[in-house]
């Protein structure tokens, strides 16, 4: 009888792609991790949302800055067993808490209408799009997050550390100091 | 002594009485962490970190003022200790903007390294949301307050160490911000750019204009040397990457700055503007032409055997370390017979017999007499020392004729020719110390030689290396008329006008060794580049009489040579091998200073 995988499922909200790009940075072991891991749904496999029947492992990369995001967080929260926040933008904001700093009037007032090449700008308002915060947070305070790890972006190895912690059963997974950076 | 026999974590300890727990771990060698401590300065329980568990204490105890008694059972990494100090951090990390990638000091921050050690992986309290401002007026450096965790070591280094009273606390609790003055900006405060509150920042609340982001302290070497912009001779350490130099800091291990350092050694040498000279330059048909040091050493050894040696001057410039020194002595005096030897400086007249007092002597003085030299302006550390010990109560006396950086902290402001009133006062003091330079006069040597009995004294020569270059005699005057060769080795010192040039005939063949273009490169026949400060390896003696390194922490620009590697080359081209190395040139430096 062929091995159950461990099912793990990835998302981003307001990031930048980097720790995604990090975790692929893992090389050639994702085929030495794939024997083990069944990723289901990330932003770069066809599948977008955590399966409904649920994944063991979460992992989401990104601060919590509109009510999209929310959205997201709270449902790969309720699909997943263990939830990862990866990168100083889903631990700590990161780069867009910087908002929280001037605002976040001010701070689409900037962005879509006072810039120096904007003619008659428009500040987006759409129903389909999420909207804007006051405050832009880590992923914990909106879910409950199992383990933090931080770093712009976290270490490849940082990821495999973790999800091999965990596939050996090893909770909770602590960091080595090499593995546990802000930067 | 009153010994303790104290136990901290289990371990039996016996230390001294009064000194406090963390200094008595620290002896154990038992780390206790800690924020707003610092060895230089006072201790005062801001941050908390250092928390430690003592039995029968009904609180956690700061163990940086706690002082160990007898029997004291401490525990100094308990579950209890260990959650405190999480707490604490995690309230520091949500007051201002702790955000490390956007921070200069990432890499070299105390605050980080105990995030890091208490592994603050989220903020367990809000995200913070207030901006605070950041100061960029300063010339120097800057006060970033997102950044500040109000430890306040920078208001302690400015109170303590230097003296200044710029920085002080203002507003209570949350609205608590370090503040210049009565809340003026850095640039326009009182500060005197010390930077001494930028090396003691534990965090990226004030750094470095011109060395920020040029990389974290692990992609960075540091170089002990040897401070030369004056005749103090502060301890540094100069920070280079790739070849160039970061920054400057004060050395606290240096014995006689104790890691203070003032605007003249640790910023002003970066931002020389001045035109370095890199290559050996002869005068052909009125041009500078570009040759080799070969082409340049046998010109002038060419110049030098054509010529009387009463025809040949030489000026030894402020900067010039103990080994050119001792070779302008030992190759021009000595062997070459040229008496015509003179310093671009003035050397203080020596008064009294015995020998003279260490910087250090001027914190044990009731009353400090600054007499003709002006050291706020000209030897800046020596002037934190003056007023530390105004601070504690000693009084200071000012006479100069002229306007004295040092006035307004002086009790008493007198001309040289009404020293006989201060000397009335210094009979009644038990320690009197004087600090004297070229400036005083006859009168006021005859009246200072009246405490000769008392008085502990340090003569402040001008300039860098003055001390050295009078111990080697080198100041027996120097004659311009008549000469057909001037050697001029000016190193990094300014060039101050044409006084330099006034006697000297039309047809003289001038050298300068020199690191900068000035007129006086400009009206040489053959200029040598000489290295500067972070070029070379050599020593200086201060005023005190200490001999210490200048030790190399880049390569010369161009072809720079350091001033007494050129002088070497010349004593072997004219066939006067004369060995030199530091450690015997310290040793003749010495003995002649005695």
């Amino acid at each position: 009888m062929a091995k159950v995988k461990v099912k793990v499922a990835t998302d981003w909200l307001a990031g930048c792609a980097g720790c995604h790009m990090s975790f692929l940075d893992i090389d050639d072991r994702i085929v030495a991790l794939s024997e083990l891991v069944e990723f289901t749904s990330s932003p770069i496999t066809d599948l977008k949302h955590p399966p409904k029947e649920g994944v063991t492992v979460g992992i989401l990369e990104g601060a919590i800055c509109n009510t999209h995001n929310i959205e997201v967080a709270k449902q790969m929260r309720e699909r997943c067993d263990i939830l990862i926040a990866v990168g100083d933008c889903a631990t700590f904001g990161g780069v867009p808490a910087m908002r929280n700093l001037v605002g976040t009037d001010a701070a689409l007032k900037r962005a879509y209408l006072e810039t120096e090449s904007t003619v008659d700008g428009v500040i987006p308002d759409s129903d389909e799009l999420g909207k804007p915060l006051d405050t832009v947070v880590g992923v914990d305070k909106v879910v409950k997050v199992d383990l933090f790890i931080p770093g712009c972006p976290p270490r490849a190895d940082a990821f495999f550390y973790a999800l091999t912690e965990l596939l050996a059963g090893r909770t909770p997974v602590i960091l080595p100091p090499e593995l546990f950076t802000y930067d | 002594m009153t010994m303790a026999n104290i136990i901290i974590n289990g371990q039996k300890i016996s230390t001294k009485a009064g000194i406090t727990v963390l200094q008595a771990a620290r002896e154990a060698g038992i780390d206790i962490p800690t924020l707003c401590d610092h060895p230089a300065l006072s201790a005062v329980g801001a941050c908390r970190m250092c928390i430690v568990e003592i039995k029968g204490q009904r609180a956690l105890q700061t163990s940086c003022t706690f002082p160990v008694t007898d029997g004291m059972e401490i525990q100094t990494d308990s579950k209890m200790v260990v959650d405190a100090r999480k707490l604490v951090l995690d309230m520091i990390f949500s007051e201002r903007n702790h955000f490390c990638p956007y921070c200069e000091m990432s890499g070299s921050c105390e605050l980080q390294d105990l995030g890091y050690r208490y592994h603050v992986d989220h903020w367990v309290f809000s995200t913070y949301t207030k901006a605070f401002p950041l100061d960029a007026t300063h010339k120097y450096y800057l006060m970033e307050h997102n950044r500040c965790v109000l430890c306040g070591r920078c208001i302690r280094a400015c109170d303590e160490l230097v003296a200044n009273h710029t920085l002080g606390l203002g507003q209570r609790g949350s609205e608590s911000m370090v503040r210049a003055d009565a809340n003026i900006s850095l640039g326009e405060s009182s500060c005197i750019s010390c930077g001494t509150c930028t090396q003691v920042c534990p965090t990226g609340a004030l750094f470095y204009k011109r060395s920020a982001f040029m990389g974290k302290d692990s992609l960075t070497t540091k170089v002990k040397s040897t401070c030369n912009q004056c005749g103090i001779g502060c301890g540094t350490e100069v920070v280079t990457r790739g070849g160039n130099v970061l920054c400057v800091l004060g050395d606290w291990d240096a014995p006689v700055n104790k890691g203070l350092l003032c605007k003249m050694g640790r910023f002003e040498p970066l931002y020389d503007s001045r035109q370095r000279l890199t290559a050996p330059l002869l005068r052909t048909k009125g041009k500078f032409k570009e040759i080799n040091w070969e082409e340049a050493i046998q010109t002038l050894a060419k110049q030098i055997n054509t010529v009387k040696a009463s025809e040949i001057g030489v000026l030894a410039g402020s900067y010039s370390s103990n080994e050119a020194l001792y070779l302008i002595k030992k190759l021009f005096n000595e062997k070459l017979k040229i008496s015509n030897i003179g310093l671009t400086n003035t050397v203080a007249p020596r008064i009294f017999d015995k020998v003279q007092g260490t910087l250090e002597d001027i914190a044990k003085s009731d009353v400090i007499f600054v007499v003709g030299c002006d050291p706020l302006n000209d030897q800046p550390v020596a002037s934190f020392i003056i007023k530390r010990a105004v601070d504690k109560g000693a009084r200071l006396i000012v006479v100069d004729d002229k306007k004295n950086g040092l006035a307004p902290f002086a009790f008493m402001n007198i001309d040289m020719a009404d020293i006989n009133k201060a000397i009335e006062v210094a009979k009644r003091a038990n320690n009197p110390f004087i600090l004297y330079g070229a400036g005083i006069t006859k009168t006021a040597i005859a009246q200072i030689k009246k405490l000769k009995e008392k008085a502990n004294y340090i003569i402040v020569d001008s300039g860098v290396n003055t001390k050295a270059a009078a111990a080697l005699g080198l100041n027996n005057g120097y004659d311009p008329a008549g000469l057909k060769i001037l050697y001029v080795l000016m190193g990094e010192q300014n060039y101050e006008g044409d006084d330099l040039f006034k006697g000297i005939p039309k047809n003289a063949f001038i050298v300068a060794q020199a690191s900068y273009l000035s007129p006086l490169t400009e009206r040489a026949d053959l200029v040598l580049p000489a290295a500067i400060w972070s070029e070379q390896n050599s020593s200086l003696t201060n005023i005190e009489g200490r001999i210490q390194n200048i030790n190399k922490a880049v390569e010369p620009l161009g072809e720079a040579k350091p001033d007494w590697e050129a002088l070497q080359l010349l004593s072997a081209e004219l066939g006067k091998n004369i060995a030199v190395s530091i450690d015997k040139v310290s040793t003749e430096v010495m003995k002649s200073l005695k």
